[in-house]
Order: C-alpha cells, then sequence, then structure tokens
C-alpha cells in the first residue's frame, strides 16, 4: 500500500479503475449498459417462450443472447477496453477464459468418454434376457 | 448440545495418537508458559501474531511448514517401519490406524508442508528482489497465512479428537461418501482443506497483484528476476486452479451433509466427475509447487556460479508454457478410468510435451554452470542434487505417461517412487535450497555450513535407498497403501526402504542440528552487509533483516542482475564522495489482529461444522464476519516512519557497505 501506489509502473488500470471523464459521460455508458442487459434479458425470455421462430434455433438463439450479455458487462460495467491501459485486465480475462475453456471442454470430452472400454449396454442387455 | 461429540471420539484404546498427542500438547503449554513466564507475550503479539510485514509473514509460513514437515515425517517413519515388519503379520498398525496414517501422510506433505514452504518463500523474497515495500494487499497476506493455520490445527486435532480421513491423500469417492465413511475423517479432511484453501486462494491473489503492479522504477517484466517469474507463474495457477478443489470438495460436502448425489453410486451421481475435477486442480497443483523450486535453482545457480542466468528469455517463456500446459494434462492421473484410446494418447501426448519446458530449464541451469566459478555451497549443492534427481524422476514421469505402461504400473509403488522422486527431488530440495539461502536475508546471520553439507548428504543418498526400491516393488506388482502383504519377494525391498528412511532421519536431525548451532554462533557468523553470498538481484541490496520498509529509496533499476549492475558501478567510482541523498517519510501498513482472530473464528466454525454443532457454527461464522466490518470500517491503517529515523536505519548499512566496497578496491 502506501506510498508504492504511486511508483510508476507502466500505465495500467486496475477493474473499477476509471479514467478522468466528466460525470455526465459516465453515467451516460452506465445508462446505455443498463438498456443493452435489460434488452437482452427480455429478449431471451420473449425467445424462450415463442413459437414465432425455428424451434431448434432458439437453444442456439440463447447462447448467443448470453454471450451478448456478457460482452455488455465487461465492456459497459466492468469496462474492458482493448486500450494500452487495460492490458493486464485483458491479458487476465484471456487466461481465465482459456481456463474455463480447457477445464469445461476438456470435462465434457473426458466425461463422454468414460464408457469406451464397456460393452454396449443395449447389447449387452439383449444378450442376458 | 455438542452435536456428535462425546468422549468416544477419544481414542483411549489406541495408544500411539494419544501418546503423541499428549506430548505434543504438553510441549506446546510448554512453550506457551515459557513465553509468559518470560514475558514475551507482548512482543509476540505485536511484531508477529499481529504482523502484517511480508517478511515475518512469510518466516511464520515456513515455521508451519517447517513443524507440519515433522508430523508428516513422522507419518512416513511409522508407514516404513510397518511394510517393513507386515511381512505375513498384521505389523504393529491396525488398518484402520494405518489408513489414517498414509491419508495424513500425503494430505500435510502437499497441503501444510509444500505449500506453505513455498508460499512463505515467495512472501519473503519476492517483495525485496522487486523492490518494494510490501505486498499490495498485507492485511489479506495476514488471513492467508492464519486461515492455512487453521486448516493445519484441524488436521492435528484429528489425531486426538475423532479420527482422520481413511480415505487417500485425495478422499476418492465412493469411499469418502457417507455410506462407507460415516465417521468424522473424511469431514476433517474436507473442511481442513476448504479453509486453508481460501488462505492460499487469497495469498495466490495477492501475490499476483504485487508482481504485476508493484514494481520499482525501471522494473520491466523483463528484467525481473526468474524467482518473480516463476511465482507470478504459479500463482497465476493458484488462482485458477483453486476454485476447482474449494468447488469440488463443496460437492462432496453437501453429498455428506444434506445428502446430495453429486458423487455418489445411486440417484445420477457420477464417481468419475470427482476423479475429473480433483485432478484438474491436482496437476495444476504439482506446478503450483514446482515452479517456485525452479525460480529458487535459477537464483542460485546464477548467484553461485558468478554469471547471469543462461537463456532468460527461454526460461521466462518455458515457465509461462508450463503454466498453460500444465492445465491440459491432468487425465493421465486417471488413465484407467475407461475412457477410449482417443482421449488417452491426447492427454499422453500432452503429457509428454510439457516435459519439453521443463528440459529447456534443466539446459538453461547447466549452460549457467558452464565456465562459470562455482562455489560449491549448501543452497548449490541442493541445486545439483535436485538437478540429477529431477532428470532421473522426470524420465520416470515420461514413462508413465505413456497410456500402455500406465495400465501396468497405476496404483503400484512404481507411481509412488516416482512421485515423490520428483517432489522430493524438486520441491523438497528446492525448499532447503531457499532456505539456506535466504536464511541470512531473514535473520541477518549464515546457517552453519558443516551441518548443512552434512543434510544435504544424508537426504540425497537417504532419498535414493528409501525410493529406488520402491520402483523395484512396484515393478514386482506391489500396490499402494498395503497395511501388509504375503509376497516374499517384497520384503527385501521394504527393509532397504526402511534404512533409507533412517538416513532420511539423521538428514533432518542433522536440519535442526545446523538450526541451534548457527543460532548460538550467530555473532561469528553475522552478515553486516547484507550480501553475504555476493548476490545478483536486489533483496540483498538492503540489510540484513531488512528494515520493516525494505528499502530507504526505491531502486532504480537499468537491467537485468540489477543489484549486480549496480555493484559494478559502485566499484567503478568508488573514490567518488557521495552526497547523502535527502530522506523522507516512509508510510507502512499498521499491524492488523484481523487475520489472526479470523482464524480463531475459523477454527471454531470448522470443528463445529466437524461435529455438527451448530450453534457453535452460527458463532463462527458471525465472528468471522465482524472481525471483517470491523476491519473494512477502521480509520487509521498506515502509520509514518520520521526520515530522521529513516535515516538512522539506513545510515548503518551504508556504512557497511562502503567499507566492503573500499576493502574490496583495495585488494
Amino acid at each position: 500500500m502506501s506510498d508504492q501506489a504511486h511508483v510508476p509502473t507502466g500505465h495500467d488500470l486496475a477493474p473499477g479503475e476509471e479514467e478522468q471523464h466528466s460525470v455526465g459521460e459516465r453515467i451516460l455508458g452506465y445508462v446505455v449498459g443498463l438498456v443493452l442487459a435489460l434488452l437482452l434479458t427480455a429478449t431471451s425470455f420473449f425467445i424462450a417462450g415463442t413459437d414465432l421462430v425455428w424451434q431448434p434455433s432458439i437453444p442456439v438463439a440463447l447462447i448467443v443472447l448470453a454471450i451478448a450479455q456478457m460482452g455488455v458487462h465487461l465492456v459497459f460495467f466492468l469496462h474492458i477496453t482493448t486500450g494500452p491501459d487495460n492490458t493486464n485486465n485483458v491479458l487476465a480475462l484471456a487466461f481465465g477464459l482459456l481456463i474455463v475453456f480447457l477445464v469445461v471442454g476438456g470435462t465434457v470430452w473426458i466425461m463422454s468418454h468414460l464408457n469406451q472400454n464397456m460393452p454396449p449396454m443395449d447389447q449387452f442387455i439383449r444378450m442376458h434376457s | 448440545m455438542l452435536g456428535k461429540l462425546d468422549w468416544s471420539a477419544i481414542p483411549f484404546d489406541q495408544p500411539i495418537p494419544l501418546v503423541a498427542g499428549a506430548m505434543v500438547l504438553v510441549a506446546i503449554l510448554g512453550v506457551l508458559a515459557w513465553v509468559v513466564v518470560k514475558g514475551h507475550l507482548p512482543y509476540l503479539w505485536h511484531e508477529w501474531i499481529t504482523s502484517v510485514d511480508h517478511k515475518r509473514i512469510g518466516v511464520m509460513y515456513v515455521l508451519l511448514a517447517s513443524v507440519m514437515f515433522l508430523r508428516g515425517g513422522s507419518d512416513a517413519i511409522m508407514m516404513r517401519i510397518q511394510q517393513s515388519v507386515a511381512y505375513q503379520s498384521q505389523g504393529y498398525l491396525p488398518p484402520e490406524h494405518y489408513n489414517q496414517i498414509f491419508s495424513a501422510h500425503g494430505t500435510i506433505m502437499i497441503f501444510f508442508v509444500a505449500m506453505p514452504f513455498v508460499i512463505g518463500l515467495m512472501n519473503l523474497v519476492v517483495p525485496l528482489q522487486l523492490g518494494v515495500r510490501d505486498v499490495a494487499f498485507p492485511t489479506l497476506n495476514s488471513v492467508g497465512f492464519w486461515l492455512t493455520a487453521t486448516g493445519a490445527l484441524l488436521v492435528n486435532i484429528s489425531l486426538v479428537v475423532g479420527e482422520f480421513a481413511r480415505t487417500g491423500w485425495l478422499a476418492f469417492p465412493p469411499l469418502s461418501g457417507l455410506t462407507y465413511s460415516p465417521g468424522v475423517g473424511v469431514d476433517y479432511y474436507a473442511w481442513s482443506l476448504q479453509i486453508s484453501g481460501v488462505g492460499t486462494l487469497v495469498a495466490g491473489i495477492n501475490l499476483v497483484t504485487t508482481v504485476l503492479k508493484l514494481r520499482t522504477k525501471g522494473m520491466n517484466y523483463l528484467r525481473m528476476p526468474m524467482f518473480c517469474w516463476t511465482t507470478l507463474a504459479s500463482n497465476l495457477l493458484i488462482v485458477a486452479a483453486f476454485p476447482i478443489l474449494t468447488a469440488t470438495l463443496a460437492m462432496l460436502l453437501l453429498d455428506r451433509y444434506l445428502g446430495f448425489h453429486f458423487f455418489t453410486n445411486e440417484a445420477g451421481g457420477n464417481v468419475m466427475m470427482f476423479m475429473n475435477l480433483i485432478w484438474a486442480w491436482g496437476h495444476p497443483e504439482v506446478y503450483i509447487l514446482v515452479l517456485p523450486a525452479f525460480g529458487i535453482f535459477s537464483e542460485v545457480v546464477s548467484t553461485f556460479s558468478g554469471k547471469p542466468l543462461f537463456g532468460y528469455r527461454s526460461m521466462v517463456l518455458a515457465t509461462m508454457a508450463i503454466c498453460v500446459i500444465s492445465f491440459m494434462v491432468w487425465l493421465h492421473h486417471f488413465f484407467t478410468m475407461g475412457a477410449g484410446p482417443d482421449v488417452n494418447a491426447i492427454f499422453g501426448i500432452a503429457s509428454m510435451i510439457i516435459a519439453v519446458p521443463t528440459g529447456v530449464k534443466i539446459y538453461n541451469w547447466l549452460f549457467t554452470m558452464y565456465g562459470g566459478r562455482i562455489r560449491f555451497t549448501t543452497p548449490m549443492l541442493w541445486s545439483v542434487g535436485f538437478m540429477v534427481t529431477f532428470i532421473t524422476g522426470g524420465l520416470t514421469g515420461v514413462l508413465v505417461a505413456v497410456p500402455p505402461a500406465d495400465f501396468l504400473l497405476h496404483n503400484s509403488l512404481f507411481l509412488v517412487a516416482h512421485f515423490h522422486h520428483v517432489i522430493i527431488g524438486g520441491v523438497l530440495f528446492g525448499a532447503f535450497a531457499g532456505f539456506t539461502y535466504w536464511f541470512p536475508k531473514a535473520f541477518g546471520f549464515r546457517l552453519e555450513e558443516a551441518w548443512g553439507k552434512a543434510a544435504f548428504w544424508f537426504t540425497f543418498i537417504g532419498f535414493y535407498v528409501t525410493f529406488l526400491p520402491l520402483y523395484t516393488a512396484g515393478l514386482l506388482g506391489m500396490t499402494r497403501r498395503l497395511q501388509h502383504y504375503d509376497v516374499a519377494a517384497w520384503r527385501p525391498w521394504m527393509h532397504v526402504a526402511a534404512i533409507g528412511m533412517g538416513l532420511l532421519c539423521v538428514a533432518v536431525v542433522c536440519q535442526i542440528t545446523q538450526l541451534v548451532v548457527s543460532i548460538r554462533n550467530r555473532e561469528a557468523l553475522r552478515d553486516r552487509t547484507g550480501d553475504p553470498w555476493d548476490g545478483r538481484s536486489l533483496e540483498w541490496a538492503t540489510s540484513s533483516p531488512p528494515p520493516v520498509f525494505n528499502f530507504a529509496f526505491h531502486p532504480d533499476v537499468r537491467g537485468e542482475d540489477a543489484y549486480w549492475a549496480m555493484k559494478q558501478h559502485a566499484k567503478e567510482q568508488q573514490l567518488e564522495h557521495h552526497p547523502e541523498p535527502e530522506y523522507e517519510d516512509i508510510e507502512m501498513p499498521r499491524n492488523s489482529p484481523t487475520g489472526f482472530v479470523c482464524a480463531f473464528f475459523a477454527s471454531v466454525m470448522g470443528f463445529a461444522l466437524i461435529w455438527h454443532i451448530w450453534w457453535m457454527v452460527i458463532l463462527g461464522v458471525l465472528g468471522a464476519f465482524a472481525t471483517f466490518v470491523v476491519f473494512a470500517w477502521r480509520d487509521h491503517d498506515e502509520y509514518v516512519i520520521p526520515a530522521a529515523e529513516v535515516a538512522r536505519i539506513d545510515r548503518v548499512n551504508v556504512e557497511e557497505r562502503r567499507s566492503l566496497v573500499s576493502m574490496a578496491g583495495g585488494v
């Protein structure tokens, strides 16, 4: 803590820290974020219950909307940008995404392979019945 | 009123844990009584227990690890004796006790020895190497340490109140489920790891932030000492992997406490998911432990060869490559689980690939030594011993990474020998190297070399005598965790391993003697300049032990091996008289009992959860929360060290150094 905070170690901002913007600009950012987030949420609820679109496309649509929602949160509320002041945050996000992808993807793959060395269960049951 | 707790929880019929527990209790009470009678209690409270100084917290971590090392080591001695006598007999340990011992040995050695040891060294050294005055979150650091201590405390309480898990160090269900482990053993295991896991995560966040955000002037990423890089990689892994452990154990606890079915055999549960998740944490954990050790060896080899580290950038790249690839290999712990050839082949290949960056590191250390003027001090002996041991241990690892071979070796003593080979040869040798290397920095005097070398040779030889026989016994078909056996061919190897264990005990005695002798001869071993090894990085640029503020001025870094460059510069212009710089006030974080109080309530909560004492759980949670609220509302979190005081402390060190430079110039 203390005065080390003032030691210049390159420019980057922690999540939640903001560059100097006027209050109006900042409020505008949050309002835009809120509206977009609400819009995406409402759309998700609408799509889940509607029969206006082709039914099998609904899960895909929900996934797309969910990812868009995450993007809105990251940009408007967590202030992750691509600017040079945000390198650490973007790298941390990328690292997190990579690990989540590896662990979740790996788990799904591994668990789906679980019974590879077992005789197929339906044949097995037919043989013994 | 007291949940499941009653007098039957104390194992009156088992003399070994009871006597051991009584001895430990007497020792603790004795030390406490001595502290109180001598009037050291206020000192201990104000200077250590409530300290938020990263150096003191680092020392306490290492102390905790050392004490727990004796506990885990005692377990190891008991197991080796048991296996050497239990041929066609029951030995001297009944099965339920033997099962607790091997579970406790693994749990303690990984979570309460290896982890606190490396975290302690990182805490002590990294801020000094970065040239800063403290870590990013000093009070959080203290909380992390005390929560780790809480976990260790709970494991030790299980020795005399109730029992410990009989499930092995990773508590696989369904054995660890309520049906097959109805006792409190698994609950002791799970809650102590949950609480200390929070501590570890906190330490990880703290150190990542410190490395990323607090570096002195000019300390670019590519000028950081290698230990800082491995610290960064290791703590990134902590932040990414420990939540997986927490979530997995939380699901196991839900199964046990609230009748959930994540890992049961009925109602749609899947025990294989536990193996998958626990190893998704477990494999990165291996690298969490060994990466800091790699960093220590890099520092030691470079210092005692008198050369900059060979291939610094390739070393950085290798470290970060390991950091990512370590998340792609976890299936090699359960090749035999039933997955098809695609999955096994991919993870087998990934496991072999991760040996490549490790190999790069070995060559870097060898080439650093090549052509250098090598001083074979104790830390250097540990490093060279590591290289020999780790290469051979790593090769057996590549062997078990081949799925068909693994089907033969899985769960055999060959595997046990392999992971002890790399963990002892890598992490433990690294911890001891770092301990001897940085001891003078922490305490202001060096350790007696002769006893250190004796400890190294006994450990080195004792290790091979203990664990090479286990490879053979494993190839002869001996599985791990056997309480007794009837195969005559295994017996001689178990005898040899027991003899090796004896050598390792001698090594531990040498370590303790080294410490005692060095403390008694501390005046003769005093390190006055703060640079006892002719070091290269910034931790040697301040006095030993460093003042609470580490550096009177923020060092100005102009390249790699920052302190080495400063020394060269000083020697070149020694005749010039430098005017004394203007000292300034320094603000430092105030000490805080938050960590200790919070861990006290966490201990209460953990114990109550294990024994189902629900009112006490509520008490513990409320207490811990209230502690945080009080901390969050504090008014003064810093105090000022006046410039005059800074000047007084700094001048002493500057004088010592100046006399050193003029002496070196005179020769």
